[in-house]
Formats: structure tokens, sequence, C-alpha cells
């Protein structure tokens, strides 16, 4: 047995949301795909995308899954759950302990199915962290909390929980970092997308003026589509551009630095790799050494979220976001 | 149209005993809970379509569409189709109809976001 030394690679299940959700794929078949093309070992699931029980499992499918996981020599890294608040729509949301009950039963799910991190969201109030750390240590599993765009290190949301984090020092809790919250740029197929959709490069240019201005992506999506409306741009082709605005956000790539040493779980989500190996939005080569260098030996899932505005192939995608990882990481 | 846009079900329309019965799929890249969907608009051949006494069929239940609303631990898994029955419709088998569709997903975890998926399909009734 070999003992890690440094990051890990793995995917997400995400990255082929195209293919599941037209039905290329059954959970076996895409596991058996993932395996055959050597994507794992590591991989995370989401469990309201991949699992029909979710939230609950049973013990008649978490024994075929731990089946699935043999026959297929995969690694279950993470299990992503959800902070689902507000059940009906327009209301108040629910009350704390049903959220913290529906956080218990996925996070019951996740250690049933042998997982031993869940990606948890900042929907969950830091203020039932001290509830439900102790379960979680309980299950033996580690809940780490996805700093997603618009969040970044330095988001006040991410400090409130740092805080929480450092008074219950619980080792059950921890950072998964999106790279999508520290994006030097929009990517390129992003806006090929909304060319295709019909939108104008004087749109273009207005979303990209905005999106590297400061503040918040909802006021930032509003500016855009107050000054698009009255430049008389139509409101398909606004909405088209605004994706931009809720999956990225322009933060510094070195920010990261501050979230390293929690840090249980990466997502590295990323929008297409050229043939030269690079990514087109985020500058891996500046943020995977601070993760190296900072000493995290966990595990970097390839998050490919191309498929939020097209259909290129996700298996080669992933393909050569490893091998990136692989080269960046071993510099 | 991408995979996650879509919300008619490759099932398409069918002629039942119990009345016309529409695919439906829900246009998220996740399960949601019925509750936080909503089937916003139906028209057929241009014409739209009365659904207060509309019926959603899932995996072997079945519930009036205005209750909707009050599913919020039954989840739409996002693999599958639900369907929409309309008790007393009914149109020819083999003939075609131009299906008009939105569905509105409230992600449950993004308080305020709404998101309108429209979808318009020539469909020939099974």
């Amino acid at each position: 047995m070999t003992s890690a030394t440094g990051p890990q690679v793995g995917v997400t299940l995400y990255s082929f949301t195209n293919e599941w959700l037209s039905r290329q794929f059954d959970l076996p078949g895409l596991l058996h795909e993932v395996a055959k093309r050597g994507l794992g070992p590591n991989i995370e699931i989401i469990g309201f995308q991949s699992l029909k029980e979710f939230p609950d499992i049973s013990d008649d499918f978490a024994a075929r899954f731990k089946d699935l996981i043999a026959e297929t020599g995969l690694n279950p890294t993470s299990l992503a759950i959800n902070s689902d608040r507000f059940l009906k729509p327009g209301q108040q949301p629910i009350d704390d302990a049903t959220l913290v009950e529906y956080h218990k039963r996925q996070l019951r799910s996740a250690a049933k199915l042998g997982f031993p991190v869940a990606r948890s969201q900042f929907a969950l109030p830091v203020h039932l962290l001290p509830e439900i750390a102790p379960y979680a240590e309980e299950l033996g599993i580690v809940m780490g909390v996805e700093v997603h765009a618009p969040m970044w290190a330095g988001h006040p949301a991410v400090q409130a929980y740092g805080e929480m984090y450092d008074k219950l020092n619980s080792p059950a809790l921890g950072w998964i970092p999106d790279f999508g919250g520290t994006a030097s740029r929009i990517p390129a197929s992003m806006l090929d997308a909304a060319r295709r959709a019909g939108a104008k490069e004087s749109l273009l240019d207005m979303l990209k003026e905005i999106w590297l201005e400061p503040g918040m992506s909802h006021e930032k999506a509003g500016k855009l589509r107050e000054k698009a409306l009255a430049d008389g741009h139509a409101p398909a082709h606004i909405q088209a551009a605004s994706l931009a605005f809720f999956i990225l956000a322009n933060n510094d790539p070195k920010s990261w630095a501050a979230l390293v040493d929690r840090t249980v779980h990466i997502h590295g989500k990323f929008y297409g790799v050229d043939d030269d190996g690079v990514e087109e939005a985020i500058d891996y080569e500046t943020i995977l050494p601070l993760f190296r260098d900072g000493g995290f030996t966990g595990t970097i899932v390839s998050e490919w979220e191309g498929h939020a505005y097209d259909t290129r192939d996700a298996f080669e995608q992933v393909r050569r976001h490893q091998a990136m990882c692989r080269r960046i990481l071993a510099s | 149209m991408l995979p996650v846009e879509r919300v008619i079900g490759e099932e398409g329309l069918s002629a039942t005993p119990a009345g016309l019965r529409l695919a439906m799929r829900l246009p998220w890249y996740r399960s949601l809970p019925f509750s936080t969907v909503e089937v916003a608009a139906l028209a057929i051949d241009g014409e739209p379509v009365d659904l207060s006494e509309a019926q959603v069929e899932y995996d072997g239940a079945s519930w009036p569409l205005a209750e909707l609303g009050e599913q919020t631990n039954r989840f739409w898994f996002v693999r599958d189709s639900a369907f929409l029955v309309l008790p007393g419709r009914c149109l020819a088998p083999g003939s075609e109809h131009k299906v008009a569709l939105t569905i509105n997903v409230n992600p449950p975890y993004i308080p305020g976001m709404k998101r309108a998926n429209p979808q318009t399909e020539l469909l020939s009734v099974n």
C-alpha cells in the first residue's frame, strides 16, 4: 500500500450531467465508464443527482452500491449533500430543527455508502454547525462547506464560518474550495455559447466590463440587465450572457492560501482545457501549488461545468483536466 | 436545447383511459422536491389548457397538480419523467399536435431564484 504524498486527482459525476440527463448512462453504466477510461479512482457523487432514494438510502441500495464500487475499483471520496431551506417558494425557510434533521439524514446516507466526506452549502446557517458537528463526528464523516462563487476566502460568510470552525475546533468540519470563485476571465466557450444564442458583441463587451467590477454578483447581473435592456438587447440574450455572474467570480487566485489548512476536498472547477493543457478561465498554475505546497493530500475532483452551456465530450474534457493537474502538481 | 433545459419528456404524449398524459422532465441538474417546481403553462395547438383538474403521476403515486406546492418531502429524481394527466381530455392516437410546456424551478438552496423553462414540440399521440 502506498501512502498519499500530495494531492490526488479524481472526478465528480456532475461533469457528466449532459450524458446523465439524456439517459446515455445509468449509474452502474456511468461508474463502469469512468473506471474503464481511468478517470478515477476517486469519485464524487451528488446525492440528489445520481441516487434516486436520496436523501435516504436503503440497506439494499447501500449493499448494491458497495458491490458496484468493488466491481469498478473506484474510491468513494465525497458525497455532495444539499442545504435545501426554501422548500416553499416565496415563503419562509424551513425551521432550524427541520434543517438540522435534513442534514443528518444526508450525512447518515453518505456514511452508509462509505463516503468519508460530505459536501455542504452555505445555505446552512453558521449557528447550526454546533448541532451538526458532533453528529458528523459520531458518524466518522467530515462535512466540508463548498466555497463556491460568488464566495471566496474573503467573503463575510466564509469568515463567519471560519470563526465558528476556530471555536468548535471539530475534525468533522472543513472547506471545499471551488475554483470558480477565482476565475481570471469569463471562459471563451461560454461567450461563444452566448453568441450562438444570439447575443451581440456589444452585449458581451458590456458583460466583460461589468463582470470585472467589484460588487455582489446579483447586483452586477441587475446592472447588466438594466443597461442592456436600455440599449435594446433581447431578454433571452441577456439571460444567456448573465450565466457568468452566477457561476464565476474574479477574486484573487492566491486568496485560497488562507483556506488551505482546513481544506478537506477540492472541486477542480473548469470550463475547457485546450490542446496545450491550459484551462480557459481559471489560473491553475497559480492555484494548485498553493495546495500542494501547503500540505493538502486530499482529492481534487475534476468538475467540468461547460455542460451548463454546451455539449462537448465531457469524458475528453475530464481526461485533459486531470492531465493538466498532474503536470502542475508534479512541477 | 441542452439536456438541462428539456421539459417535455421522451415518453411524449399518450391517450389513456384516465385522460391525456404528457411526460415532463425536470429542467435542473439535480433532483428537487416537487414543492419547488411549478407547471406554469401548457398549450396544445396554440390553445392554453386549463390545468385546474390536472393530476401529477410519478413513480406509482398520483396527486392533484394544485397540491404540488405541498410535496416538500417527495423528490423528483432528475433522470425520471413525471407525468401530467388531463382527465376527460382526449386526442386521437397517431394524430400530431404542437405542445408548448413551461416548467418553473425554484432551487431550494438559492433564495429568490426562479427559472422559467419553455419548450415547444410537435408530438404524435401514442
